[in-house]
């Protein structure tokens, strides 16, 4: 069916697209899932089919297929292309593409162990000894009523090719755990905790990952939490968040409000514009020890990918360099409006999809503190490790993150558990309270979603510890 | 391959390799979309696709494949990893077999339109003229999406189940900017053309975002509240989705262990609903085969039933209530039982308070409690004695699913069916009038 991508291109130009590509994606994923101890079905999904995009007078149009039937691809090639025609009369501006170099590359990710050879047997053992770990009173100290767990191994092979001459073939493993476990204590009530971890790697990444001690450790936090937490501080206090929080807040505030197709509106109807203009580069968003980047290039990173899926060559992106806005995040059609190259951010979840802006693994770059240092100045604060409920405005700008696993500081020292602070802060309010950044960088897996029909990318988003000066707990 | 082709040749492959149950779902479909932005189309799409979906059964052990690629050689080396599986799963203690057919359906009136299969360029017609009454109602740009779906599907089980159906789709959603944060939101939808009214979607997208203009902040606390439809639609989303007993047994759910007990006021009724014409989630029969009805999950407030398949019921100690999804059981069409006044006497209720149309971006801080906060938008208004005074920004929903059912005071009587692309419980459609609401929490920002 690969030679079908070939005769799309073809065909499309032959029938005067100005610009055409053809992505032919084999995809396979297989999933595991436990549930209270039962194993849930099973399944195995096979992925196989061509995208086909073609610009026109200035208007995209993009079709789909699984079928390997030349007549059906000439026929779809055919609506994209008339579809974009009829499109094009409702544009001011013609969509343009930035000129890029024709990459011909073929580049794959090699597991030491492929996750895929691994015999199901183990892959289900490793599910089960989770289970018996979450189970066993000595280990979580608490009762775990639920346990959802799911392991995911997939692969996905992909060739491209378009009408300027690219050419890219690639193939990358990888491998996902998911859970949601509920810790209970009798007159105390429950905590739901989330856990998610991924790499483009084989099984040697989920064996480092020693999920069942991970999954013990994070029950038996939050029975401690649940057991010992008290109402946290009020008034002015100074706040340090975990890697785990500042990851996911610079993934929601920085990498996608720095999608240039947000900013240029193209996302309006669904999950929203942003609060970042044009004009704004250059400006400063946060204090001067704030830098972010977003970087596909990170060997073994869930987001890993070293050319995007129209065919540019990847390379780090620095979104925020020393409080001061940087860099967009850029696909041949936004670069191209904004009279810039593109910076390799298109992405495309499977061959079904548009590739569309997008981010690989976002992360605000660590200082030289020690967790020690960050808190040793402190009168009164709270240490946020962990986050449970979330969320940010379409524009990026009022965000809300609520503690899970959380402590008291008071007088320079780390005191016990808090429940559930709010922390609820418009982004410039955030980055500009940054005053210190801990040494440790760490990343955390999610899949990131966006675009209509919705398109789930493999992400990680990560930084350091970090120290917020004088803010107010949110909350009613 | 026709669709029966490839369904038959799966179904006996499968059986072929020993397995005590097999069930084959061969679905073919073209959907199409059109998207706009700014005024304008940003990309027009179309889907091809002939997929299969595979269930074995072997021993009480279970596993399921989804295949785009189904040429039959494909389809037999599938079955064989499948099988493969199958040999190394446990046995399920909550195992159920498939439903023994085979059974009737009554064909539902309204589910496909030829024209809406042949629209092509016409698309873009109607997406102008959501834009354009968008325009004149005050927005000044203009996004959204219009889908356009057909699809013929084909079930078949070792159980003598035999079904089939054809269906057509339309949606248009239409948001509306009068500047940066002043935004409306319009929907439109249902199964054939002549559901879709893209004038009307458009109009009250720009007309809601034209009120908007005037934005000021608001003190946090707890105000009644008047839910718009798009918002109604993903709050009620969560509350047939969480009736689903996969998430009730997966602590994922605040309706769990509360059958029989008072968990909304008694104005609500919810109905799960795969019967209606032009329905979006409409459908004779369930994945396992079986017939489809209409039943209430909440009846006056009082939760009546979670939504099954044949092995959740088993768990249950229950009948499958036709709500298969061979894994996670799912709502059809969500009904709201609509109220007695209009749209305009429900405001007129409010002393002091908020109409909010549209939620998004729910987040749980703990699923079997229910607490959530959610981004509010699209026309958030500030109500004085039943009027609007002005639009209101900063603030966030921040609240209780199950203190949010108990509080509703009184529903408008004009239902209409929505699906959106915030609904993330896929809900297929929730058909729902406006809701009131007392005391609801709203947060803002500190700093």
């Amino acid at each position: 069916m690969r030679d079908l991508a070939d005769l799309a291109v073809e065909l499309a130009t032959r029938l005067g697209a100005d610009y055409a590509e053809a992505r032919f994606h084999e995809d396979r994923s297989d999933v595991y899932v436990l549930r209270n101890g039962v194993p849930e079905v099973a399944g195995f999904t096979r992925a196989r089919g061509i995208g086909i995009r073609v610009l026109v007078d200035g208007a995209l149009g993009f079709a789909s297929l699984n079928k390997p039937d030349r007549a059906l691809l000439e026929r779809r090639v055919r609506e994209a292309i008339s579809m974009a025609k009829a499109s094009a009369r409702t544009r001011k501006r013609p969509i343009r593409f930035s000129e890029e170099k024709a990459e011909e590359a073929s580049w794959e990710v090699k597991a030491k162990e492929p996750a895929a050879d691994v015999p199901v047997e183990e892959k289900m053992a490793l599910l089960y000894d989770i289970e018996k770990a979450l189970t066993s009173p000595e280990e979580v100290r608490t009762q775990v009523p639920f346990r959802l767990l799911e392991l995911n191994v997939s692969e996905t092979v992909r060739y491209f090719v378009n009408s300027d001459g690219a050419r890219i073939s690639c193939r990358v493993p990888r491998v996902e755990f998911f859970s949601m476990i509920t810790v209970l204590e009798p007159e105390k009530g429950t905590e739901q905790d989330m856990v998610q971890k991924g790499e483009s790697r084989g099984w040697e990444a989920v064996k480092a990952w020693d999920l069942p001690s991970l999954l013990a450790e994070r029950a038996r936090t939050l029975g401690h939490v649940l057991r010992e937490g008290t109402s946290p501080p009020k008034g002015t206090l100074d706040i340090v968040l975990g890697s785990q929080v500042v990851g996911l807040m610079v993934h929601e505030s920085c990498g996608h409000p720095y999608e240039a197709d947000r900013i240029l509106g193209r996302e309006a109807a669904q999950a929203g514009e942003s609060f970042v203009r044009p004009e704004m580069l250059g400006q400063r968003i946060g204090s001067e020890v704030v830098s972010v980047v977003d970087d596909p290039t990170i060997e073994g990173s869930y987001g890993y990918y070293l050319y995007d899926d129209e065919g540019v060559r990847a390379r780090r992106r620095f979104l925020i360099k020393d409080g001061i806005i940087n860099e967009f995040l850029h696909n041949r059609e936004t670069a191209a409006a904004l009279g810039v190259q593109s910076n390799a951010a298109a992405r495309a979840s499977g061959f079904d999809r548009e590739p569309i802006v997008r981010m690989a693994n976002t992360f605000m770059l660590p200082g030289d503190h020690t967790l020690e240092e960050l808190i040793e100045d402190i009168r009164l604060g709270v240490f946020i490790k962990t986050y449970g409920e979330w969320n940010i405005d379409d524009r990026r700008f009022n965000m809300r993150f609520v503690g899970r696993e959380c402590y008291l500081i008071e007088n320079g020292e780390l005191k016990g558990p808090v429940r559930r602070p709010v922390l609820e802060i418009t982004t410039p309010g955030f980055y500009g309270s940054i005053d210190a950044l801990g040494k440790e960088l760490g990343f955390e897996a999610g899949t990131c979603g966006k675009g209509d029909p919705p398109q789930g990318v493999p992400v990680w988003f990560g930084g350091p510890d970090v120290r917020l000066r004088n803010v107010r707990l949110g909350g009613l | 391959m026709e669709l029966r082709e490839l369904a038959e040749l799966a179904l006996k492959e499968a059986l072929a390799l020993g397995v005590d149950e097999a069930a084959v779902a061969a679905i073919r479909s073209v959907n199409r979309q059109v998207r706009f932005a700014n005024n304008e189309v940003t990309v027009s799409k179309t889907w091809d696709a002939l997929e299969l979906h595979v269930l074995l059964a072997k021993d009480k052990r279970l596993v399921i494949t989804s295949l785009s690629n189904v040429e039959p050689e494909a389809i037999r080396a599938s079955l064989k990893d499948l099988m493969s599986l199958l040999a190394v799963m446990k046995e399920r203690p909550d195992y159920a077999p498939l439903p023994e057919g085979p059974f009737e359906y009554e064909p539902i009136p309204g589910l496909y339109d030829e024209r809406l299969a042949t629209l092509a360029e016409g698309a873009v017609d109607l997406v102008e003229a959501a834009i354009n009454s968008a325009l004149e109602a005050g927005g000044k740009r203009v996004a959204g999406t219009l889908a356009l779906g057909e699809a013929e599907g084909l079930l078949l089980t070792s159980k003598g189940v035999e079904a089939s159906e054809k269906k057509t789709s339309a949606e248009l959603v239409v948001r509306a900017l009068a500047d940066g944060e002043s935004a409306g939101m319009g929907v439109t939808c249902g199964t054939r053309l002549r559901d879709l009214e893209p004038e009307a979607a458009g109009e009250e997208a720009g007309r809601l975002a034209k009120l908007s203009l005037d934005l000021r902040t608001l003190e946090p606390g707890r105000y009644d509240v008047v839910f718009g439809r798009p918002a109604c639609a993903v709050f009620f989303d969560i509350v047939a989705g969480m009736s689903s007993a996969f998430y009730v047994d997966s602590g994922l759910s605040c309706l769990a262990g509360k059958l029989g007990q008072q968990v909304a006021s008694e104005t609500i009724t919810i109905w799960d609903d795969a019967r209606l014409e032009a329905g979006l989630g409409s459908r004779a029969f369930d994945d396992e085969g079986l017939p489809t009805s209409r039943k209430p999950i909440i009846e006056r407030g009082v939760l009546k039933t979670y939504l099954h398949n044949s092995i959740t019921a088993r768990r249950h100690n229950t009948s499958s209530t036709a709500n298969a999804g061979w894994v996670v059981p799912r709502p059809w069409n969500v009904v709201i039982k609509p109220g007695d006044r209009s749209d305009e006497e429900l405001l007129a209720e409010v002393k002091r308070g908020l109409f909010v149309n549209n939620i998004t971006y729910v987040r749980f801080q703990d699923y079997a409690k229910g607490d959530f906060s959610a981004v509010i938008r699209d026309g958030v208004f500030l109500i004085e004695d039943g009027e609007i005074k002005h639009a209101v920004k900063g603030l966030r929903l921040s609240d209780n699913v199950l203190n949010i059912l108990s509080s509703v005071r009184a529903l408008s009587r004009e239902a209409r069916q929505i699906h959106h692309w915030w609904m993330e419980w896929n809900s297929p459609a929730v058909f729902t009038p406006l809701v009131l609401a007392e005391r609801i929490g709203f947060t803002v920002p500190t700093k």
